[in-house]
């Protein structure tokens, strides 16, 4: 089907085997811009040739939306000529922050839920969406500790996404360990998002470090209970690009198109018919 | 700023803890699971800094190497927004610290440096190669230089040997580094005085080698000037074959 494309998260790791071999097919490949735009030598010509062989769709790290203090245009400013560059249309970011008074922590830390933080946040993707001349995906991320918390975490993104006027990008595996970690319903939170922006969709596996915590580690294969997340997901939004990542921990190919064609099968057993559906009705548009 | 000052400091907390692991007071936290944001952050510093510094990491005693990464990352503001930069930072770090005198490891900022500047080279963004007139170099004609290169001056000969014993060897190394084209490895080659006054004159003048061969005469005092072209000739032969000198400049 047309539209049912199932992508994996580019690696260093396995960039060679992957792009030399015939064994993992995916519909697209994503990267994080921060790790392959300024570059030469190697890499660059890895990253062009990956480009000449697959559509690229971009996550970032550093961005830091739900930073305290004022973007980065500069950094800004590279990013927008690397998505222009690789001709990327989707360019997405998380929901957190990894930098702090001046400091990059390389890493993510959630956000306060708090009524000043989305006005805060909602502004700066606003910012940068102006500055990029595009909408942007911002991804809900794990996290195992609220911090200063004055309302629920699907509320904070459904604001935030409504008064930035941004898309989503829904980490199905995120609200599985998030549900488990903080104790409540992964479906009843998924229900409360504005699924209508919903532009694309990550998967991943996760480790139980402790009997009541889940770390997302993208260093495992996906679980069934998230498998099953996925699927009762699909129901209820449209077909948008499904990103599996894997991060640490890198199995086979064999393995990881496996996992690709497994969710690839849900996604046409879920998607088909609607997809064929719309392709008759702009067929009969067309002839009429 | 729509931010309130005490939502910042809430945010401000967490991230000052992740970076030095002192209890800090942050609302609603859940206590015993902050320990694993500090583990995730640090775990990507010491990480990127072990794979970039795999001969510092090696000759450095591990509770020192230890002290001085987690001095690096609470003390100093990291600013790049690429993590493979950040290495860069921890060396110019540990130059400002001093470290290399307050832990008693000399060599340390020349390995660092050497370290830093072969992954910076490595991944440095592909460079404007000079038009070539004719494969082959002239000695009388401008040499084309591949300009993904760097001309480094070290105390210690940590490029030739593990950094305990350069200690022992302290004097004035130069060292020529840079991407082979191609097949993008980092090459490097030492340099005697001489040939590092070549070089760098090859590099930032329009001048021939025989036009330097003229000064070189007079600076260093050599009479021979035929046995400077054998043996000049001999040597820029050998960073012709290492892809340093690409052949007669168009210029």
């Amino acid at each position: 089907m047309k539209n049912i494309k199932a992508g994996i998260g580019f690696r260093k790791d396995f960039a060679e085997e992957f792009l030399s071999g015939p064994v993992l097919q995916p519909d697209f490949v994503e990267l994080a811009p921060e790790n392959w735009m300024k570059i030469g030598g190697f890499w660059k010509k890895k990253l062009n040739q990956l480009a000449e062989m697959y559509p690229i769709t971009s996550h970032g790290l550093s961005l830091s939306v739900g930073s305290p203090e004022t973007l980065d245009f500069n950094f800004l400013k590279d990013v927008k000529a690397f998505l222009k560059e690789y001709n990327v249309e989707v360019y997405s970011e998380h929901l957190s922050f990894s930098k702090c008074d001046n400091a990059h922590l390389y890493d993510l830390l959630p956000i306060p839920f708090r009524e000043d933080a989305i006005k805060h946040v909602a502004e700066r993707i606003k910012q940068v969406q102006d500055f990029l001349e595009r909408q942007i995906a911002i991804e809900n991320v794990s996290y195992y500790t609220p911090v200063a918390a004055e309302m629920d975490e699907a509320t904070f993104i459904s604001r935030i996404a409504e008064e930035a006027n941004c898309l989503l990008l829904l980490d199905v595996n995120n609200v599985y360990v998030n549900a488990f970690n903080h104790n409540y319903n992964a479906k009843s939170f998924i229900e409360k998002l504005p699924l209508e922006r919903v532009a694309y969709i990550h998967m991943a596996g996760h480790t139980k470090v402790a009997p009541d915590l889940i770390i997302d580690t993208h260093g495992e294969a996906i679980i069934d209970p998230v498998y099953e997340l996925f699927e009762w997901t699909l129901e209820h939004i449209e077909s948008v690009p499904v990103l599996l990542e894997r991060d640490f921990n890198i199995p086979e190919m064999d393995d990881l198109q496996n996992e690709l064609s497994h969710l690839k099968a849900i996604m046409t057993k879920k998607w088909a018919a609607t997809e064929s559906a719309k392709s008759t009705k702009q067929h009969l548009e067309k002839i009429h | 700023m729509e931010l309130k000052t005490e939502t910042y400091q809430q945010q401000s907390n967490l991230a000052k803890y992740c970076r030095d692991g002192k209890e800090i007071e942050i609302k609603g936290i859940k206590t015993e699971r902050l320990p694993h944001y500090r583990r995730l952050v640090f775990n990507v510093i010491k990480n990127a800094l072990q794979s970039t510094y795999p001969i510092s990491y090696k000759f450095i005693e591990k509770k020192t190497w230890e002290e001085i990464v987690y001095r690096f990352f609470s003390e100093h503001k990291c600013s790049d927004p690429q993590v493979w930069r950040m290495p860069g930072e921890f060396y110019h770090f540990c130059k400002d610290q001093n470290y290399a005198e307050k832990y008693n490891l000399p060599f340390l900022n020349d390995l660092l440096f050497f370290e830093w500047l072969e992954v910076e080279l490595y991944m440095m963004e592909d460079q404007t190669f000079p038009e070539i007139k004719n494969p082959l170099f002239k000695l009388d004609k401008r040499v084309a230089i591949n300009p993904e290169h760097k001309i480094i001056k070290l105390e210690f000969p940590v490029h030739l040997m593990n950094p305990l014993e350069a200690t022992q060897k302290k004097g004035d190394f130069f060292v020529l580094l840079f991407r082979e084209p191609g097949v993008d490895r980092i090459q490097f080659i030492e340099l005697s005085v001489l040939y590092t006054f070549l070089v760098e004159n090859m590099v930032s003048t329009t001048k021939s080698p025989e036009e330097i061969f003229t000064d070189i005469l007079y600076i260093f005092g050599i009479n021979n000037i035929e046995l400077l072209r054998k043996e000049t000739t001999k040597f820029l032969e050998e960073l012709q074959k290492k892809g340093f000198i690409l052949g007669e400049s168009d210029d």
